[in-house]
This record gives structure tokens, sequence and C-alpha cells, in this order.
């Protein structure tokens, strides 16, 4: 899509519709050093489920601020999925720029705008026709020099009846304690396709993260989109939107968040279904503790017959100080869809920690075993060893809890 | 076992229990009838001494131990299990997990598994979070299968009979007259389907927070379905005066 750079100008005075308001002179877009794949980094892709040694994923990418260190899809699997950087992509097909900014407006907030103007590598993953993979195709974007920008540009595409799993965690490095991460993806589900994307974030107390995501599902396709964000992030705020555009197309949203700290988190979003007997599901389930603040909105508009869509929110707060704020919003404008939300937030039920003291377990383990319930991701779909990974990652980081 | 000495217990402002007296020895198991809303559920919360049942005066003794000031897991420890009536949802932990939990990681024992099969809990349902979606059935067994993981000596069953169909009233009737052998029990129902499979030796009415009066099981169970518990209260006035 054609970029109008005066409107793109006039966009960086936006602020967004929710979230902290952010001075974007604020960050550096030109990182000062140098960033060379040493173990101190390998190590923190680790911690966000990405496992850079790993044999068993059909490819890699991972990117530190503007440089990508590693892009490479295992031979094996070279006629299944493409990988490269979206720079590449762009270079190599001249259909990519117009699938760009497609799903997303560039001229949205100041952030969309600013990731437009500053862009800087990101991922192009492109399931090819017909091809499923079991195994997951990973990256990892992580922020290394203080006061970075990330602007980052990432494109799937999952073609006609393919089927992958791609899993991607987004981080910082402690060296870095304020950055601000842009990430823009647009996914495309082509018809009767299958794709599962997971993204575990962990950022800290100095980090501001803004995604904007756009998502399309073609007749029969399924989108799972789950979200694990874990520990203490200074801001986010992110409203994924998808547009089920095909019939008995399908989407599932999937967010598991526990917040710590002072984190002020405004997490949506929303789906418009406008394909006849589609289902979208947006789920979350979230723990605050400290003084941590979560909004959690979502919003389904359904425009087909036969459709379904369900909202939950469930929210449990540990601590007098934290927040939760649910804002669930349906709108239906056809007689034959069925659409429901249910919320329920609140501290920890007196009457599930009697249950399980009366199983013989001490109070603090009764709590733990409830928190730890709530972060319960096997509903996600992942592979085996994923769900594995990320739930120990949810144990180290509810460590001390 | 268990001895209840003068038992008074309030739920907020509300008197729930009143003067309660009760003893259960080694190896005996007890029934206690009473109507809807008559205090024997109280009894038991009282007994695994939830938060919100305030003992304000009497005693709980159990195997010779003043329990009544315990904290809850405490009491379990020290050889009690409950099933609940209306357990609450755990969203998130698996009856598989929790069983296994509970009986310190013997889920794989012999003992556990023939339980777990006898009560046709099958490997869909220990895969289900814990009453999540559990049919009235399914609830009673899981509630069977966590208070028998525990292995204890005296066991109270909080109307394990109620809501289930006759073909899983029969598995759980069998299941607990198997497992009741050598253990003490006080079995609480409100109709008394599950004593076609078990024989408690002795029983007891609770009407408005007292026990009104003891004796066999069978007689009272006669008497009760002739006459339901309007006498009761004649008989509490009675003795009273």
């Amino acid at each position: 899509m054609h970029l109008d750079e005066e409107e793109l100008s006039r966009a960086l005075d936006k602020p967004a519709d929710y979230g902290l308001d952010l001075d974007l002179s604020s960050y550096i877009t030109e990182p000062k050093e140098e960033v060379k794949l040493e173990e101190s980094i390998v190590r923190r892709a680790y911690e966000v489920g990405v496992d850079l040694s790993r044999k068993d994923s059909v490819g890699s990418f991972f990117q530190v601020d503007h440089s990508v260190l590693l892009k490479a899809i295992q031979k094996k699997f070279e006629k299944d999925v493409e990988l490269m950087t979206i720079e590449e992509a762009i270079e190599k097909y001249d259909w990519v720029e117009g699938l760009m900014w497609n799903l997303i407006s560039p001229y949205k907030d100041k952030y969309t705008a600013f990731a437009a103007k500053n862009r800087r590598g990101g991922y192009f993953i492109r399931i090819l026709e017909g091809r499923r993979v079991y195994i997951p195709v990973q990256a990892c974007l992580l922020l290394y020099s203080p006061s970075i920008t990330q602007c980052i540009h990432n494109l799937i595409i999952a073609e006609e009846n393919s089927e992958a799993h791609i899993i991607t965690g987004c981080t910082h490095h402690i060296k870095s304690v304020k950055g601000l991460h842009l990430g823009m993806t647009e996914i495309y589900v082509r018809r009767n396709a299958k794709l599962s994307f997971t993204m575990v974030h962990k950022w800290g107390p100095g980090m501001d993260v803004r995604p904007r995501t756009g998502m399309l599902v073609e007749e029969g396709g399924t989108m799972l989109y789950n979200y694990v964000l874990l520990g203490e992030v200074k801001s986010i705020q992110s409203y994924p939107m998808t547009m089920l555009a095909g019939s008995n197309s399908r989407i599932s949203t999937n967010n598991v968040i526990y917040l710590s700290g002072e984190s002020n988190v405004d997490l949506g979003g929303g789906v418009t279904i406008k394909g006849p007997g589609s289902k979208a599901e947006l789920l979350t389930n979230s723990v605050v503790t400290d003084r941590a603040k979560l909004v959690s909105r979502g919003s389904i508009v359904s425009e087909a017959p036969g459709t379904k869509g369900h909202i939950s929110c469930r929210g449990l707060i540990l601590s007098d100080k934290a927040e939760i704020s649910a804002v669930p919003s349906l709108t239906s404008k056809n007689a034959d869809s069925e659409l429901t939300h249910e919320a329920a937030i609140g501290k920890i039920a007196e009457e599930q920690l009697f249950y399980l003291r009366s199983r013989g377990f001490r109070l603090d383990e009764a709590e733990s075993l409830l928190v730890r319930g709530f972060l319960d991701i096997s509903s996600m779909g992942l592979p085996k060893h994923i769900e594995k990974m990320i739930d120990s990652i949810i144990e180290q980081t509810m460590k001390g809890f | 076992m268990l001895k209840i000495e003068r038992l008074y217990v309030t739920v907020g402002e509300r008197l729930v229990l009143s003067d309660v007296n009760l003893e259960i020895a080694e190896g005996e198991v007890h029934v206690l009838f009473g109507p809807n809303g008559s205090g024997k559920s109280s009894l038991v919360m009282a007994i695994l001494g939830h938060p919100s049942y305030k003992v304000i005066s009497g005693r709980i003794i159990f195997k010779g131990i003043d329990i009544t000031e315990m904290p809850t897991e405490e009491r379990i420890r020290l050889g009690m299990a409950a099933t609940l009536q209306h357990p609450p949802k755990l969203h998130g932990i698996r009856l598989k997990e929790l069983l296994n939990r509970i009986s310190d990681g013997r889920l794989r024992d012999d003992g556990l598994l023939r339980l777990i099969d006898k009560l046709r809990i099958n490997e869909d349902l220990l895969n289900r979070h814990v009453n999540v979606g559990f049919s009235g059935g399914e609830i009673k067994k899981c509630e069977l299968a966590q208070a028998f993981a525990l292995n204890p000596d005296l066991l109270l069953f909080d109307e394990p009979d109620s809501g289930v169909d006759i073909e899983n009233l029969e598995l759980i009737g069998r299941a607990m007259s198997e497992l009741l052998v050598g253990k003490s029990a006080l079995i609480i129902t409100h109709h008394g389907h599950i004593l076609r499979y078990i024989k408690p030796v002795r029983a007891h009415i609770m009407f408005k927070g007292q026990i009104a009066c003891d004796g066999n099981p069978e007689e009272m169970l006669n008497q009760i379905s002739k006459n339901g518990y309007g006498w009761c209260e004649k008989c509490i006035s009675m003795k009273k005066s």
C-alpha cells in the first residue's frame, strides 16, 4: 500500500484510543553499538520460549534492535515454509507491499505512523499452499540498546490448505532498562488454512510496548492466537483486530497474563464476523498483583448469519493495590447469531481455598495451586514440548509468589 | 475416634448448631438424617473447621486431640477426609494432578488406581478441570476419589447420593462399602438411598440445628419415610420440658 507522507506526519500527533500516551521523542531510533549473537542474548531468547539451539523447529528468526542475527529454514522444510526479512520479501515478490498496511492502518495513531516511517526489519513467514508442518517456526525480537525503539513489520501468510505453528518471543536484554517495542504484524490465513500463533512477552519495568496486529481469515480458515504476558512492564497497549472474511472461518484468541510491579496494561481484541457460519472466541485469564493495572477489552461485531461469538474475561486480583477492568462489547447486526460474554474478577474465592485445605493443602499451597490453575495454557493447542517450555517459563516467573 | 461435646456454631449472626453431642467410635459408621436446612452440612463444615463456621462453645475431639481451633489442613493431616455436597469448580487444575498431589504422588499406586477404576473415572475425566462441567455423578465420584486418596481414618460424607442416577449410585455405594472397612464414618443423607449398600451401626436425626434423637438406622429411616420429620419438633420440645 502506498503511504501518504503528509497523512503519516499528521498521525504522528495522534494518541492511541487507549492506554498511556507516550512521548516518542524520548527514544532513540539508531542503536549506538553493534550487537553480536552472544550467550546472554541467546539465554534471554530462551526465557521467552525461543530455543535457538533447537533442532526440532522448522526455522528460526532472531532480530536484536535492527539487526537480524539469524534467519534460517532447515533444509528439509524449504519446500514448506519461506522465512526471510520483510525487506528481502519486498525485494523478492512484487505483491508483498500490497499486503502491508492492509490490515492495520498506518494512520491509526502515532505508533503506527512512527513504525511506518521508521521501519527496520521484521520477518516474513509464508507457509506454502497445502503444506503442513507440525513443529514450530520460531521468531524472537529483542531490544538491546538503551532507549531504543524497535520498529518492526511482520507479515505472515498461511496459504490455502496449509497448517503451521509459529512461536514468537519478545523481550529485552537486561542492559536495556528503557525501550519501546513497536511491532506491526499482519497475518493472512487463506482458504482452509490453519495457523496457530503463540506470542510470549516478558519485559521489564522500563519497557513500553505498542504492538499492532491485524488478521484476516478466509473461508474455512482457522486462526489460533495465543498471548502469554508475564511479569512487570511499564506499559502495553494492544488491540489485535481480526476480520473473519470467509464463511465457516474461525478465530480463537487466548490471553494468559500475569502482571506484577507497576505494570500498566491495556489489552484488547476486536473481531468483525462477515463470513456466515463463522466463530470467534476471545478468552483472557489474568492474575495481577502488587500495583499492576490491567484493562481487558473485547469486542465482537457479527454481520453474518449462523455465527457465534464469545468473550470471556477471568481475572484474579492478589493485592489491594492491583486493578482489573473488563470491558466486553457485543454487536449483532444479524438475528441469526449467538453472541455471549462472561466476566469474573476478584480475589481468590474463599470456597476454593477451603476446598483445597479440606484436601490437606496448606493455605499458601492452595493459593499457589489456584493461581497456577488460572494461568493454564493447555487449551492453547500447542505442540507438547512448546507447552512444557512455556509452562516452565510461567513456573519460573511465579517463583517466590 | 470423633467426639463432639455441647457444640454451638454460628455463621455470621445465625446460630446453625446448638448443643450438638455426637460420638463415633473407631471402626463405626453412623448416619445422619434430617430435613433440608436442619444443620447437617453445617456440622460437617464445623468438624472440618470452615472459617465461616465459628464455634462459640463446646469442643470437637478427634483421636483424643481437641481440634476445635485447629486449621482445616491440620485436621485433615490428622486423618480425616470429607466429601462435599457442592464443591467449587477449580479452573486450570486437572483431576489427575489434584489426586496425585493429594496422595503425595501415589496416583500410580495399585490401591488408588483400583479405586479410580472401580468408580469408572476414566482418562477423559482425569484430564478435565476439577468439577468444571462435571455431571452430578461425576462430582460425587471425584469427591470420593479425593477423600480416599487421603487414606483417612474418619470420613465425612455430605450427601454422597444426592443428584446421582441409579447406575452411579450403585457404583458409589459399592465403592464406599468396600473402602469403609475398618474406618469410621459419618454419612449425611437426606433420602437414605445410599443405605442400600452401607449398613451404619447408628443413626442420628438433626432438626433445627440439634440432634433430635439417636437410634437404629433402619427403624429410623422407616419412621422418616412414613411420618416425615414433623414429629421431631414435638420430640425436641418434650425433651426440653
